[in-house]
């Protein structure tokens, strides 16, 4: 029988993975804001744009709302929709 | 002799929070994005316009929210991790701070509107206008709802009701917390910046 003590790794969100998350929102939210400045093609800038909140709908999924560490189904279906929403925009803006 | 220890990945997947809550919260995403699809629709539909009105919003408050919303997000998930650990007055003091970014963004809100109705735009202005002010106020409801919410929670951390494993009503309010900014970081870009 092996003796000695069963530490439990628990993927729960911690201070740092919340700091980094918070840092990656505030960036790509300034990054979004100034897009139009850099990019001359309405097109790009309305892709740039939506896949930024694609990355940052991910940041809030996964860390914030700890959805990373909740059943699978309920991952996908957030994940899905910051992912289709933007996209759905995209394809009416592009058409 | 030697002690040793073994690590052990639990598959620990627990939905955090009451899964009623995670139903209302997928309701409201449908309706905001309802909202934010009809929105494009009518940007198409009505492009000088769109521009136009657009250009009259002050981007710079929009991004000043941004950052309000997300950051008290992060102090709202900060206090989770509190209250996970037991430190139920550092939880508050988190949540206290987290309204105090919500005001914040209520406050830029409110100046945004009223530097509208004083250059004579309203709600009928036109198309752009009742879009943004219906999407932007639904919005700021649910700002208004979610700090009740966070006020609530803060109230029973205060009075130690989250303990021995029980977080699902701490976890419900924060979730909720966070659909808020999740809806405003779609919302922004479609309606200020793109």
């Amino acid at each position: 029988m092996l003796k000695g003590e069963i530490v439990q790794k628990n993927k729960a969100i911690n201070m740092t993975a919340a700091t980094k998350g918070w840092f990656l929102l505030i960036t790509l939210s300034i990054i979004a804001v100034y897009l139009p400045e850099f990019v001359d093609s309405r097109s790009v800038t309305i892709m740039g744009a939506l896949v930024i909140v694609a990355l940052k709908g991910q940041q809030i999924v996964d860390i914030f709302m700890e959805l990373n560490n909740a059943p699978k189904l309920w991952r996908v279906l957030f994940l899905s929709y910051i992912v289709l929403v933007p996209l759905i925009i995209t394809v009416i803006y592009l058409a | 002799m030697s002690n040793p220890s073994i690590t052990v990945e639990v598959p620990d997947k627990k939905l955090p929070g009451d899964l009623a809550m995670w139903f209302f919260i997928l309701a409201e995403l449908t309706v905001f994005a309802i909202f934010f699809i009809g929105f494009s629709v009518s940007e198409q539909l009505n492009a000088e316009m769109f521009s136009l009105g657009k250009a009259q919003l002050h981007q710079t408050a929009g991004l000043i929210n941004t950052i309000a919303l997300i950051t008290s997000s992060f102090f709202v998930a900060v206090a989770l991790t509190k209250i996970h650990k037991a430190q139920a007055k550092q939880a508050v003091l988190l949540l206290l701070t987290a309204k105090a970014f919500a005001i914040i963004y209520i406050s830029v809100k409110i100046w945004e509107y009223l530097s509208l109705f004083e250059q004579g735009i309203t709600i009928e202005t036109n198309t752009f206008f009742t879009l943004y002010f219906l999407i932007t106020a639904f919005h700021l409801m649910h700002v208004l709802l979610g700090m009740v919410i966070l006020s609530f929670i803060a109230h029973s951390a205060w009075q130690g009701k989250y303990q021995n494993n029980e977080f699902s009503g701490f976890e419900a309010g924060t979730s909720y917390w966070h659909m808020v900014d999740l809806l405003w970081i779609i919302l922004f870009p479609l309606i200020y910046v793109i």
